[in-house]
């Protein structure tokens, strides 16, 4: 709870801090919003006046004087609505922005670690829900000051004119800022929980179209048609639950107002007739009332539009609040000029988190130029001595060097250009083809583009593409195999002609039968370039010039592929799992004989 | 476009053409509720009744009362006044309550409707449509209904209403002043409709812009690795601030448009209360109308220019929604390609699977198989081989009826598939496909989707019978629920591959069909599952029709036949020791596969 609190005053000083650098169109927001404020309270009590002064007196010159000079104080009223308007959506759009951009550039720096935990489903939500939530409350605030300035006035002039009145028009309308806040805090939890009805009614949807197939093959409509019914009738559930809460609260912002004219229509009137009070007051009366309606609505949607939006900022402040754990050295080492990409791994322990030991004491070397496959069992710590090298995370104890130095007192930059990593999961972004292969350096010609692709082995099937290179592809463009992302990916590592190549199971999605062509081409990028060579595929590990066998973080033995199939009982059993292809049929002798 | 459907489907445009025909179809669709339908604009109108009369009563009050020195006719103007605000009060919450409830039934009815259309919808559809623009018809097209259900639309019909019962009010308490007033309308509504147009452009390219920024947001946290890896986080901050700033220059543009619009018409409003009082003083004075009518016109303005401004404000939110339903309703005229017939007949327990002169191809596109003929036998193993896109997969799906053949005839024990039922179809052939796919819920109802009647113990025994009980019963053993039990979350992604694909397997065996399809996975399963998976897929196949897609030729090997399928055609059909030992395309590739592979681990 206390930490809740404390999580709400940062989330107050983070929205402090983004509008800071607006404080001049805040100021200007104000004074915008005075000057409306005084126009729109000027209006009614000039009409007052009119009918006090000119109408009833018959007095023809002060009537067209009195209109006269209403239609001018509405023109700054219409000038001052123009001014709160723009600055307080531009502040807000403004806030929004910034806000945004610093949290996405935050995100950018985080290391690993953070994103292994973090799901992208989540940030997302940081990054449009909860800076929607603070938007809705910034917006409001300009509009906020120059209604309470409103509400003050009206309460003031009405006091002045008379205090019964005042006290019995009035009297009903607190009850409107009661019912809104209470509807907004009661609202709330009902709408979250539609929120989350929905949620699941579009999990159905997406799963049973997402698995069609499957719910094809089995026949299973009705089972899924079952389920979504159930789903949408729960969404229907809240909905009226929602509706019962908005039947009860909308007509109250009618009704209330229509208490304090009826009080005003009945004791006002009596009070005219004893010759107490204008006309005029009274017609002006009724138009105050009015103009009190809105403020007090808004106050409470505010309330409980703040403690929202507060919760968000509290949210964001949190991420803004980790730092990345992977960092330059305050005083860096950069590589050496010559170097020719020896990666050395010294009494390495490391583990994910609070997790079990990944490596254990690991001692490794791979020469400059030397081609080294990692070979092991699922967990045995081979995508980790990848992404060591590339300083994606730090060591809990030991050393990992590049040319003799030590990642972690190098820039991460340098680090990052001096390691080419291909992973396991292609990740390619909406961009033509060009641009995610130059994605290293956007600078590269298209010569340079095809020749990494045509490393990669992907330059054939990029040409045969309607739009060849300038063919968008990812997640919101042209759909390739995973084989041909792969080799995508390939070529962008490539491109960027790095010291160390680490190619992580980058080859498992491309097609047997094709697998062949990319080995060729790999092995010319390999050539003169260390490189780290993570695979099942006994033909991909052939490639190395050296195998390691990894199993419980640390090595258990190294030669070459054929020195380890000789001697290694484990290396055999590994590779036999791994690589003995999945016999999806089994037949029986009988059918082998024919 | 190449698909008209898809056009309809992603047109975010409406006619008003077309927009009279989604209206004269959602009046159809009402027909049940027609009732309290006709119920709730009953509601509606009285409801607004009693809030226009709240200024008629002030002018009454004020002229018989005031002006009369008469306390009687005040009182009664306030008591009357007090009444009408109280029944509107419990008919405002009548409307809400009616007007929710039939909206939300409605919905509901729409939800259901529109999915069951979409699961009896052919495979042929789901391959040209994307997931998210299927799952966003029935989430944010719904979804844009919805807001107009629960906000929308009783404020879209109230001020229609009070729009014109102000305008008929005033003509009756006084023309001469009406006509004077209503000058001023022409202008407002001018300029409400140049707002109309004017935002709706702008919103089109807010949309566009944060639909952009979304995407590069997105990318930035799914493809956060590789920006780091490649050492790109600050030119890919500076790419976000690109699309982050285009966002905010398009919302800036709405916000110059209506700071533009709203001013214009709150002055409209203040110049119609100078000219109320102006012309009304006049008027006045000459006997033609009482101070208390004054009074009432200052009143009924605000019910004059309010709806127009909120009318313009709910035109975008209703015309968001007419786009929605249109869209939903161009999905429910997709005809389904795959349906049973009425005269449809159950298939043969068994029998044999025919393909006979079989011509196929996708949607308006190229022939894919050509002249396709092969005969399965009951019990047989047949494997297809053959390079990736050579049709291979299309044949599997044509052997389920996931598509109808163009020319030619599938045939399962002599029956035409097109002539049976969908459900004895599914009952007799079962595909299992290359990556398994779970739905949300326990592990128990995965597999239950193999055949939805089953027993818990006809499921276990399933498992037996695979051999597989102890290992899924093992699976998130620790904390919560576990085994069939566990919860499956975002597609099982706590579960490995295999663990997946054994679900996907005992689904199979509890569906227990004489002949089953099978898609080879093209990549490795994890080590630590693959033999688990190899043995109950030993048993699974045992006296049953296989037809497998094989990617790997060791599978080939040990089928009773092997088809090669090449550009559309079955190029080769034989046993593996004969076509490997012939001199054609099969040969070749398994000399080449051997070669590959000979390096691999000792043969088994």
């Amino acid at each position: 709870m206390d930490n809740e609190r404390e999580l709400r005053r940062a989330g107050w000083r983070l929205m402090g801090a983004f509008l800071k650098p607006q404080r001049s169109w805040v100021s200007a927001g104000i004074v915008f919003g005075v000057l409306w404020t005084g126009a729109k309270v000027a209006v009614p009590l000039l009409a007052a006046a009119a009918i006090d002064v000119g109408i009833l007196p018959n007095d023809q010159s002060a009537i067209i004087w009195y209109s006269v000079a209403i239609v001018l104080v509405g023109a700054l009223q219409a000038l001052g609505t123009a001014g709160r308007r723009y600055a307080a959506f531009r502040i807000s759009y403004r806030v929004e922005t910034d806000l945004r951009e610093r949290l996405f550039a935050h995100l950018q720096r985080l290391h690993f670690a953070f994103h292994d935990e973090a799901q992208t489903g989540q940030l997302m939500a940081r990054a449009n829900t909860d800076i929607q939530q603070i938007n809705q409350v910034v917006i409001l605030l300009p509009l906020f000051a120059a209604s309470l300035l409103i509400v003050l006035v009206v309460v003031i002039i009405m006091l002045m004119q008379s205090v019964v009145l005042a006290v019995l028009a009035l009297g009903a309308l607190p009850f409107l800022n009661i019912a809104a806040t209470r509807f907004s805090h009661r609202v709330t939890p009902v709408s979250l929980r539609l929120q989350e009805e929905l949620g699941d009614f579009s999990g159905v949807v997406e799963e049973s179209v997402a698995g069609i197939r499957v719910v094809k093959g089995f026949g299973a409509e009705r089972l899924q048609e079952r389920r979504l019914d159930a789903e949408a009738h729960s969404i229907f559930t809240e909905a009226m639950i929602a509706a019962r809460m908005r039947a009860n609260f909308m007509p109250l912002v009618d009704f209330l107002p229509a208490l304090a004219l009826v009080a005003i229509l009945w004791y006002g009137g009596h009070l005219v007739l004893d010759g107490d009070l204008a006309i005029g007051d009274l017609v002006a009366f009724n138009f105050f009332i009015l103009m009190l309606v809105w403020p007090l609505r808004m106050a409470g949607m505010l309330v409980a539009q703040a403690a929202r939006a507060s919760a968000s900022a509290g949210r964001i402040h949190e991420i803004l609040a980790t730092d990345p754990a992977v960092i330059d050295p305050v005083h860096s080492k950069s590589l050496p000029e010559t170097g020719v990409g020896e990666v050395g791994f010294s009494k390495v322990h490391f583990a994910y988190g609070s997790g079990p030991t990944v490596l254990d004491n690991l001692d490794l070397v791979i020469r400059g130029g030397e081609a080294v496959a990692l070979v092991g069992a699922t967990g045995s710590g081979k995508t980790t001595v990848a992404r060591l090298v590339s300083r994606f995370y730090d060591v809990s104890t030991g050393v990992v060097s590049i040319d003799g130095v030590d990642v972690r007192e190098m820039r991460v930059r340098d680090v990052r250009r001096a390691v080419g990593i291909v992973f396991e999961d292609t990740f390619l972004f909406t961009d033509s083809i060009a641009e995610n292969i130059a994605f290293a350096d956007p600078e590269a010609t298209i010569e340079q583009v095809r020749k990494a692709a045509r490393l990669a082995g992907a330059d054939e099937f990029v040409m045969a593409l309607p739009d060849g290179y300038d063919t968008v592809i990812g997640e919101q463009g042209f759909s390739l195999s995973g084989g041909q992302r792969q080799r995508i990916a390939i070529a962008r590592a490539v491109l960027a002609n790095p010291r160390v190549l680490i190619l992580d199971d980058a080859t498992s999605a491309v097609d047997p039968s094709k697998e062949h062509e990319i080995r060729a081409a790999l092995k010319e990028v390999m050539t003169g370039r260390t490189t780290l060579i993570i695979a099942h595929r006994a033909a991909t590990i052939a490639l190395a010039d050296r195998v390691v066998l990894l199993d419980g973080g640390r090595v258990v033995a190294e030669g070459t592929h054929d020195e380890l199939l000789r001697t290694s009982l484990e290396y055999r059993t590994v590779l036999a799992r791994a690589e003995a292809e999945t016999p999806v049929v089994n037949s029986s002798p009988e059918g082998l004989s024919s | 476009m190449m698909w008209g459907m898809g056009a309809d489907l992603s047109d975010p445009d409406l006619s008003d053409y077309r927009a009279r025909g989604v209206m004269r179809r959602l009046a159809k669709m009402l027909r049940p509720w027609r009732w309290q339908t006709i119920g709730a604009i009953a509601l509606l109108v009285a409801q607004t009744g009693c809030l226009l009369a709240g200024p008629a009563l002030v002018g009454y009050g004020i002229d018989a009362g005031l002006r009369a020195d008469d306390a009687a006719s005040l009182n009664l103007a306030a008591v009357l006044f007090l009444g009408v605000s109280l029944i509107g009060l419990v008919l405002g919450r009548a409307t809400i309550r009616v007007v929710s409830s039939i909206g939300e039934q409605f919905l509901c009815h729409l939800r259901i409707r529109v999915f069951k259309h979409l699961m009896s919808l052919g495979l042929d559809f789901f391959e040209r449509e994307r997931t998210g623009r299927l799952v966003s018809r029935l989430t944010s097209d719904i979804d844009a209904l919805q807001e107009l259900v629960q906000m929308g639309l009783v404020m879209f019909v109230q001020n229609a209403l009070l729009f014109v019962g102000a305008l008929i009010i005033i003509f009756i308490l006084s023309w001469q002043m009406a006509l004077c007033v209503l000058v001023l309308v022409p202008p407002v509504v001018i300029a409400t409709r140049w707002f109309r147009r004017a935002s709706q452009e702008a919103y089109l390219e807010v949309r566009e812009r944060i639909g952009a920024n979304l995407t590069t947001l997105q990318e930035g946290l799914a493809g956060v690795r590789v920006v780091q890896a490649f050492g790109r986080e600050r030119s890919f901050t500076r790419r976000f601030r690109e699309t982050n700033e285009a966002q905010f220059d398009a919302n800036l543009k709405t916000v110059v448009i209506s700071t533009r619009y709203f001013p214009f018409v709150e002055f409209c409003g203040v110049i119609g209360v100078a000219m109320v009082i102006g012309i009304g003083g006049i008027f006045v004075d000459s006997g033609l109308i009482e101070i208390g009518v004054v009074a009432a016109f200052v009143l009924y303005l605000n019910n004059l220019f309010e709806p127009v401004q909120q009318l313009g404000q709910l035109y975008n939110t209703l015309q968001a929604a007419a786009a929605a339903l249109h869209k939903l309703f161009s999905l429910l005229d997709t005809p389904a390609s795959i349906a049973s017939r009425s005269d449809a007949i159950d298939l043969p327990k068994s029998g044999t699977l025919c393909v006979e002169n079989v011509s196929f191809g996708y949607g308006e596109g190229a022939d894919v198989l050509h002249d396709v003929s092969i005969e399965i036998s009951p019990g047989e193993r047949i494997a297809l081989v053959g390079p990736t896109g050579a049709g291979k997969s299309t044949l599997a799906k044509l052997l389920v009826r996931f598509y109808d053949p163009r020319e030619g005839v599938v045939s399962f024990g002599g029956v035409d598939l097109r002539d049976t039922t969908v459900a004895s179809l599914r009952e007799r052939i079962v595909v299992v496909p290359q990556e398994a796919h779970l739905f949300a819920g326990t592990i128990r109802e995965n597999i239950r989707v193999g055949k939805p009647e089953a027993t818990d113990e006809e499921i276990e025994g399933s498992l037996d019978a695979l051999g597989i009980r102890e290992r899924l019963s093992a699976l998130g053993a620790g904390h919560g629920p576990s085994g069939l039990d566990l919860e499956v979350r975002e597609r099982g992604s706590r579960l490995s591959a295999g663990e997946r694909q054994l679900v996907s397997l005992a689904r199979a065996a509890l569906a227990d069909p004489p002949v089953l399809v099978l898609d080879e996975a093209t990549s490795n399963l994890d080590p630590g599952t693959e033999s688990e998976v190899e043995r109950a897929l030993e048993v699974l196949t045992k006296n049953r029709t296989v037809i497998v897609v094989a990617h790997r030729l060791s599978t080939a090997e040990r089928a009773d036949r092997v088809a090669v399928v090449d550009d559309g055609r079955i190029v080769e059909l034989g046993t593996h020791s004969d076509l490997a030992a012939a001199s054609g395309r099969y040969a070749s590739l398994w000399l080449r596969w051997t070669f590959d592979h000979s390096s691999a681990a000792p043969a088994s």
